[in-house]
Parts: C-alpha cells; structure tokens; sequence
C-alpha cells in the first residue's frame, strides 16, 4: 500500500463552518439596513462618516499592529465593524477630523491597548462615542433633521414635552433627528433578526434589557408623572440608541457575560442602569453610558454566576442514601464514610463559609443564594448610583440656578449702575424668535438676543435697557455678554461678560476694565475697532493679539444696542 | 417526549454512508495481531508460545487480575511471535501475532438453553468473564466487572446505549437492525442479574426505523422499553445518556453504578448474549469503515487483530488520498499515522476523510463568544478552563472543575476563533490524574 501522508492531531477532528470573521460580518450585514438608511436619511456627510470610521479603524489597527510587530487581524473584520457601530453612533454632521479621532481612539486605546481583538473590557466604539460625547459635546449633540437643528425626541421628552402615537410612528419608521444609525426601529429590527436566524446573537441579553427598561419607564410614567403610559414608554423604546445598543452592543461578545445566568444579570443591570440615567441624568440619552459602565462589571458578574457543573453535589446526595441503606455492612460502611468525607470536602472547598455539610439540598441552595445575591447586589448598587445621582442633581439644582441668578442680577448692576431696580419680563412675554430674525436681517446673524430686561429708576420710569447677547464668533466659542443701554442719548452704561472662553492673557483680557470701559458712556450707535490706536471715542482699541475677540465683543455690543435702538426706543435721532 | 440533555452540538452526521448497507463478513488473510491490553484494566497474561497451533475461538491469553479480560484467538493457525505492536493508542502494547492458516478451524461451543430463571448469577458472570468479553463502545472496561457492582442491590436501570451519537459511525445502528433479539436478550440476561431492575434501550431519532422495530419486538414487554432520544451530540456519553433517561445526575468522582444505572453498549448487549447463550467468546465485532477518502464506505464483521490495512483493502481501497485517518468517530476518535494495527474488542470505526478540518484555520484569539459554555454537556467553561490549562494554573483548573469535562469536544468543534479548547484541556486533565498517581 502506498505510504500515507496523513496528519496527527488531538481529536476533535471535525470543526463547525463558522469562524470569528464571519461572525462580526454577519454583523456587519445585520447593521447594513439601519446604515442603508442612516445615510440615505441624512446624506453624503453621513456615507462620508462610515466610510470614514470604517477605514481608519482598519488602518488604525494595522499601523499599530505593524508598529508593535503583532500579528496583523485585520481580517477578522471586528475593527471593521467597530468603525462601522462607531460611525452609526455618530451624529451626521460631525466633523470628519472628530470621527477620525473616534476611530483611532476606539482601536488603538480601548482595543489594541489593552491586548486587541477578546481583551477590551469595554466596547470600543461606545467608549470612543462617550469620549467624543465628553470632548465635543456641543457637536456630538447637535442633531439636524431636515435642515434645522432640532430637539431630538428623547429630548423632548426629557422636557416633559408629550409625544404622540403619530410622532411614535415616526420614529419607528426613522423619521426624526438622531445618530447616523440610531434613528430607524424598523431597520435595527431587521438586522437583529437576521442576527437571531443565523444564531450569531441570543435574545437573552438584548430582550431582558429591554424588557427591565421598559417596566421601569412604565412604572415611572404610570406612578411618577401620570404620563400617557403606553406612548411615554413606546417613545422611550424608539427613541434614542436603545435598539442600536440593546441589539449591537450590550450583545457585543467581548464585553458581555458568557454564562447563561451573567446574561440576565447583565440585562437587568442595562435596563435599570439606562432608566435612571434616561430619567435622572442631565442628558436625554442613557444608552451609551449604561453600556460601558455595565461592561466594567462583566468579570464580577462571570465570576458569581459561573455554571454549576453537571453531577454537582449528586455524589454527596447519593452517598447519604446509600450511607443509610447499609449500615449492617462494616466494610461498605468504612468506603461509604469515606467517599461522605470526600463529599464533604468537596462542598467546603466550593463553600467558604463550610457551614453546610454533605446536603446537597444546601448546596443547590447555595448557589441559587449566590445568584440571588449578585442580582441583589448589583440592583442595589444602580440604585445607590441612581439615588445617588438624582440625589446630586436635586440638591445641587437650585443652588446652582440661583448662582447663576445671583451672578446675572450682579452683572446687571454692574452695567447700570444707575438703575435702581432691574425688571426682566416674564418668559414669553417677548418674542425672541422675532427679535432675532430682526437683528439677523439688520447685519447681525451671528448674533442672538437671549435676553432683554428694564432698568428702572425710584419712579419706575425705564431709563434703559440691559440686553443679554451671545455672538458665536469667540475664538473659544460663544461669548455671551451683558450690555447695559441707558435710553438717554443710547449712552453705554457698561459691558459685562456672563459666558467667555478665549485664550487666557490674550482673548480673556477682554473683561479687563481697560478695554470694557472704552465702551461705557460712549453716544454711540455703532462701534468699530482698530488696531492702530484709536482717534474717536466710536472706535475702540483692540485687544492686542485677540482681534478675533475683539471683533466678536464689538458686533455683539453693536447687535445690542440696533435692537434696544429699533425695538425699544422708536426713532435713534429722537 | 423526547429524551435529552443541555448542551451539545450538531456536526454533519455523514451516516448515510454506510447506514443502510448490507453487513460484510470480514475474512483476513494475513498475520492477525491480538495486543494483550485492549480493555481497561491490567493484560491478559499469554498462554501460548511461540509456534503453537492455535484454533479459532481458542483463549490464548488470560485475565491478568480480577479488572482484566480474556483474550481469543479469532483465526486459526500459528502463533508467530509475541512482541510490542503499535495500536491505534499510539503505543506500542505487547501483542500475539498469529500467521493466519486461512482454514477458520473453530473449537466448538457449547450452547445453553436454560430459562434465565434457572441461570444463576454465577453462571452468567462467569460466561461473560470467560468470553472475554468488555464495554466495545470505546473504552473497553470488563464487562463482568461493570455487571459485579459494590451496591448491587441498589441497581434499577440498564441501559443499551444505541445513541450512537458520533458522527459516520454506524455499526451499532446495524447490529440493532440486523440482530435485534439477541441484542434484546442480551439485555435481559443482564436483567436477569439485578431483580427488579428494568430495561431501557436508548436510541437517536435520526434511526427511526431501529426505534419502531424495537417497539414492535418489545410490545407487551414491561421489563424494557425504548427510548426515542433527541439527536445530538454527546448525547451517548454516559452521563448525559443516564441524565437524559433517568433524570439522575452523576459527576466525575462517581461510577453510573452510584445513580443504579449499569450502560451498555449495543454490540456489548450482542456479545453478552453470545456468551451466554451460545458459548462463544468475543472474537469477531462491527466496524464502519467511512469517510470521504474511502471507495465503497460499508460495515464489516470483522475477527479482531484484523488490520486496518486490509480492512481499508475491503472497502476498496482509498478515494484520492486521505488527509486524515481515524480509529474511531471524528470527535473523540484518535488521529493514526500507520494502518499497520490491528482491530480491537473496542474498535468501532476507521475513518478516511480527504480533508483534515482541524488544521485548515489557525487559533486566533478567544473573542468571548460563550459558544464554548453553551454547548458544553458537562457545564464547565471551557475557554476558561483552556486559559488556566495553557498557563499550568493546576490549582485553578481543579477549582474551575476541570476534571468534569468528558472531553467530549464540543468547545473545539463550535470555537469560532479555532482554539484547541478540548484538547489542552484533555491534556491537563490527564497530567492532573498522573500527578494523583504518584
């Protein structure tokens, strides 16, 4: 016979057809209708932002593993789809520089640092969205939804606004503002789905997590708020990433118990933990936090449910019988003590506190008590955390609303020192709306009215105006300042800033009295500014180094004092 | 109802090869080679030298302690030499090694027809002792051992594991079609030892067939029923198979004697019923001869100390060239280099499969999946228990219960990361049990 060139291994000898990559493509796939609609919902910036993630996670990876001469698992396409769930996350007008930086934080911190592809202890592209969410929160809450900026739902309803069936509708649909691939129920359904069919994911985790959040939304719009239950907790459902999260990552292997027991456990702990954060967070959305906080439990909540092993604890059980069966027989007896010893030992070793002896009975008891008790345990650490939380915002709310008061009422006098009382109207008795299409139409479009109040003196006659403005164009952002009008002659009275982040010695010295008072007690209606020194008291010095500052105080004086001028005061050459 | 268990996986069965073909008698003609350890427990002792003439059915080696079993001659002719040869162990064993005459002359037997009721225990365990025969459904334990239990009054359930859960084989299947009252009978003589214990012969309903003409062969029978169990594999593996039918769990430190239960093998039952009934020692088994890579996949009745060589010979030779070769099923079989060895009492399976599944993947890393935990039949974790396996972590191993796994491979089959998980954990379970030796 001919010789045999056969190899030798350790049996098993057959493998099942799925390997790591194929899972996380199945993945892929099942994300492919919420992203098929993410992007044709909200454009080419948004097919811009998955290509985007997708591409520098893969190249992120494999420069770092290239870099540190690992070996390269690009092909396992979990990078791939770390890119994708990060892009999805994503609101879609975000900067692509932003997502760039997502992506390579994803990968190479979250992932690669901590051992690659099994070792993250969070998922990547959730960690990578709450970095961006803490760096670049005004960007990565800024939804737009057919051309306008816009409350997304959750917000709504985080301002007690209701939300109709109709409004649900939507939703489910996709229809609203949100993430890339938040937005549409419908598609996330389908590709979870796909999902269950292809026995990639098991509906324990996602089903108990939605499940527990939904019970308690119901619970707390029913007892709480006396809500319209059923649309409060049908819009808690679609709003927001629950489904994205709920179906894509809480189901994530690598950051999800594996033991059957852990899986519920983990569901419960998403479920209470995104209630609280929805409900008593500052933010409207919870999802993404409750995720990766939830992560960080995952070895603790393994470690307590680690399945009992087939046969536990029935020698011990079968002994006892047998012990009492036979005890006419020396010899059986002496074996039969010893394998009872034997039993003994084994439920002492499993057992610290060695109380329970040879009771099987006990034993099984034992490690119901022990899942009872994470559960507890676990429960009652979201609640302190919750409690804790609402706790916080509560007690810290009102004093944190009245210093801000305090500090806008001091501006105030510090703008008008001769008022004697300042009057601010009351919320809606002022169209702001149109104040600001007006001021944007008179050459101030960056420029926004936040607030106008009376200056008023012992007699109650307004002798000015103390108006609230924010002009975009800071270096660092918004400015937000206070300028005081006195109605006799459209004087200034003074110049305050509530809200400034310029650069510290350059832009900052803005508040400084130096510059503030070039304004005070000027007859102007229009100020400009020159970097040459000033010849007339209409123009004003600017700030050395800061033009763009300057240029910014300057329009927002200006932008004041049109609308005290237009709005106010009727005709200027009175 | 159907019996089962949790955990457990389906691979390609592939018993359609061979399922429905005709049983071919086996007849070697050249040199038959009996290893004096083919069963668990101490080697027979040979009481033959070289050159004697030996019969068909003639003892040539005996018990070598009470755990042990006797060895026959299943050709005639003479005996050549007695030296190491390989098994598919993969060591060599000391073995007799008869030149095969070609002229199968047989000692006579000596049938016997007594009720059961008037064979004593005696009588029974002393046939089977004396045939030599032990557990064929892999592992070879003595079968007059397993029917002499400490607690035998305590004993209730036998049962004929017919699962035949590992994929390809299917000689046990043929031997349930092909000789169903014997099989039968011999599970009533083992009845017989046990008063008041009762029958269950537990069958996969991928073998439908077996399962409706068992019921028709036992209706009225009170003693014996059959069971339809779900299939899925492991679901013959002893503890899963007395859980699935009994509802009793049984752990590693215990024998299925601790929860009343005695299982058998099918071709156990068969060989039990020849011992008994017709006097005839264990010389001759069921061996499936399958995969991709063989001719005509079929089942022989094949004499022991057969070798594999002209067994593959019988089957017409291989199909392209064979990547991998195994003696057994493809999921706890062993993976052979040499079809120089011969068949043994507990040889179900030689199979030639033209790809070696194992090795077409590298292992990458374990991304957590949980695949492993939730097939795994005996309930431990096996990536973890890999990690602390692959890190010599002992003490961690035993605390995670590693020894409760049955190396059943079901975490290797499923891992989608192709990580050798039943295997360093079957290495570690075996150093463990050599370090508890010493």
């Amino acid at each position: 016979m001919e010789e045999l060139n056969v190899r030798i291994s350790a049996s098993p000898h057959v493998r099942s057809k799925d390997t790591t990559s194929d899972l996380m493509f199945d993945v892929i796939i099942a994300l492919m209708p919420a992203t098929v609609f993410g992007i044709y919902q909200f454009g080419t910036h948004a097919a811009i932002l998955v290509a985007v993630c997708m591409i520098t996670a893969l190249l992120s990876e494999l420069i770092f593993q290239k870099l540190v001469k690992k070996t390269v698992t690009i092909k396992d396409c979990s990078a791939l789809l770390t890119g994708l769930l990060l892009a999805l996350n994503l609101p879609p007008e975000l900067p692509i520089w932003m997502a760039i930086l997502g992506s390579v934080f994803a990968i190479i911190i979250v992932k690669q640092l901590f051992g690659g592809i099994g070792q993250n202890f969070m998922n990547p592209a959730l960690a990578a969205r709450c970095f961006l969410l803490l760096s670049f929160s005004k960007q990565m809450t800024q939804f737009v939804y057919d051309g306008v900026t816009s409350a997304t739902p959750l917000a709504r309803l985080k301002m007690g606004l209701p939300i109709d069936m109709h409004k649900i509708w939507e939703m489910f649909f996709g229809n609203t503002g949100g993430t890339i691939g938040e937005t549409s129920v419908i598609a996330l359904l389908i590709g979870a789905a796909y999902l269950l069919i292809k026995r990639v994911i098991s509906p324990k985790i996602p089903l108990i997590y939605i499940g527990t959040f939904a019970i308690c939304i119901a619970i707390y719009a029913a007892v709480v708020k006396d809500y319209n239950v059923l649309e409060f907790t049908l819009a808690h459902l679609c709003g927001g990433g629950l489904m994205l999260g709920a179906w894509f990552m809480a189901t994530d292997y690598v950051t999800s118990p594996i033991t059957p027991w852990g899986k519920v456990i983990f569901g419960v702990m998403l479920g209470l933990l995104t209630f609280v954060l929805r409900i008593f967070g500052s933010g409207a959305e919870g999802v993404s936090y409750a995720i990766i906080i939830s992560n960080l439990f995952v070895p603790l909540i393994e470690r307590v449910t680690a399945p009992k092993p087939f046969g536990a604890g029935a020698d011990v059980k079968k002994n006892e019988e047998a012990g009492k069966k036979e005890k006419n027989k020396a010899k059986t007896n002496n074996t039969e003590e010893d394998k009872q010893s034997d039993g003994r030992k084994n439920t002492d070793k499993s057992n610290d506190s060695g109380k329970n002896v040879g009771n099987s009975k006990e034993k099984t008891h034992f490690d119901m008590k022990g899942i009872t008790k994470a559960v507890i345990a676990i429960f009652v650490i979201t609640l302190v955390m919750g409690a804790a939380l609402g706790v916080v915002y509560g007690v810290t709310k009102k004093p944190i609303e009245d210093v801000a008061a305090k500090a806008k009422q001091e501006s105030y006098k510090e703008v008008f020192p001769e008022a004697a009382e300042i009057l601010t109207p009351e919320e809606g008795s002022l169209d702001y709306k149109q104040i600001n299409d007006l001021i944007s139409s008179f050459g101030y479009p960056d420029d926004t009215i936040d607030e106008i109040s009376f200056a008023v003196n012992e007699k109650k006659e307004v002798i000015g105006f103390i108006v609230v403005v924010t002009n975009k164009n800071g270096y660092g952002g918004d400015i937000q300042m206070v300028v005081g009008i006195s109605k006799e002659e459209w004087k200034l009275t003074g110049l305050a800033f509530l809200s400034i982040n310029e650069t510290v010695g350059l832009g900052m010295k803005a508040k400084e009295k130096e510059f503030t008072d070039q304004f005070a007690g000027q007859p102007v209606d229009k100020f400009d500014y020159t970097k040459t020194g000033s010849t007339s008291p209409n123009v004003i010095d600017a700030i050395s180094g800061a033009t763009i500052t300057t240029s910014a105080v300057v329009d927002g004086v200006n932008a004041a004092v049109t609308i005290s001028i237009l709005v106010l005061g009727g005709d200027s050459n009175e | 109802m159907k019996y089962t268990f949790k955990g457990g996986i389906h691979p390609y069965e592939g018993k359609e090869l061979t399922m429905d073909k005709e049983v071919i008698e086996c007849l070697p003609k050249k040199e038959v080679v009996y290893p004096l350890s083919q069963h668990i427990g101490a080697p027979a002792t040979p009481i033959v030298k070289k050159g004697d003439k030996v019969l068909a059915g003639q003892l040539i080696a005996e018990a070598g302690g009470f755990v042990s079993a006797n060895i026959h001659a299943s050709v005639s002719g003479t005996v050549k030499v007695i030296e190491p040869r390989l098994t598919s162990s993969g060591s060599k064993v000391n073995s007799i090694v008869i030149d095969n005459d070609n002229q199968y002359e047989s000692v006579s037997f000596v049938p016997c027809d007594k009720p059961l009721s008037e064979l004593t225990r005696d009588e029974i365990i002393n046939a089977i002792k004396a045939a030599g025969v032990v557990g064929m459904g892999g592992a070879g334990f003595p079968t007059h051992v397993k029917l002499s239990p400490k607690n035998a009054d305590e004993i209730d359930t036998i049962i004929i594991n017919g699962s035949e859960c590992e994929p390809y084989l299917t000689s046990d299947y043929r031997r349930l079609m092909d000789e169903p009252e014997k099989v039968i009978e011999g599970l009533k003589i083992a009845l017989a030892l046990f008063p008041g214990a009762k029958g269950i012969i537990a069958v996969e309903d991928n073998k439908p067939k077996a399962i409706e003409m068992l019921r028709e062969k036992l209706a009225g029978d009170s003693d014996i029923t059959v069971n339809k169990m779900k299939t899925k594999y492991p679901e013959g593996a002893e503890r899963q198979l007395i859980y699935a039918n009994t509802g009793r769990y049984i752990n590693s430190k215990m024998l299925p004697a601790d929860a009343g239960c005695i299982v058998h093998n099918v071709d156990t039952a068969y060989a039990i019923y020849e011992a008994v009934r017709e006097g005839k020692p264990l010389t001759k088994r069921l061996v499936t001869v399958s995969g991709d890579a063989i001719e005509t996949p079929c089942n022989f009745n094949v004499p022991t100390g057969t070798s594999y060589e002209e067994l593959i010979e019988m089957a017409g030779g291989f199909k392209g060239t064979p990547k991998k070769i195994i003696a057994g099923g493809p999921m706890m079989g062993k993976a052979i280099y040499s079809l120089d060895q011969p068949v043994t009492k507990s040889s179900s399976a030689i199979l030639c499969l033209s790809k070696d599944e194992a090795a077409e993947y590298e292992p990458s890393s374990c991304i957590r999946c949980g695949r492993c935990v939730s097939v795994c039949p005996g309930r431990v974790m096996p990536n973890q228990l890999a990690r602390l396996a692959t890190a010599n972590d002992f003490d961690g191993f035993l605390e995670n219960n590693g020894m409760e796994c049955c190396e059943c491979g079901c975490c290797s089959y499923v891992c989608p990361a192709r990580r050798p998980l039943t295997q360093v954990i079957a290495g570690t379970r075996k150093l463990v049990l050599a370090n508890k030796k010493k």
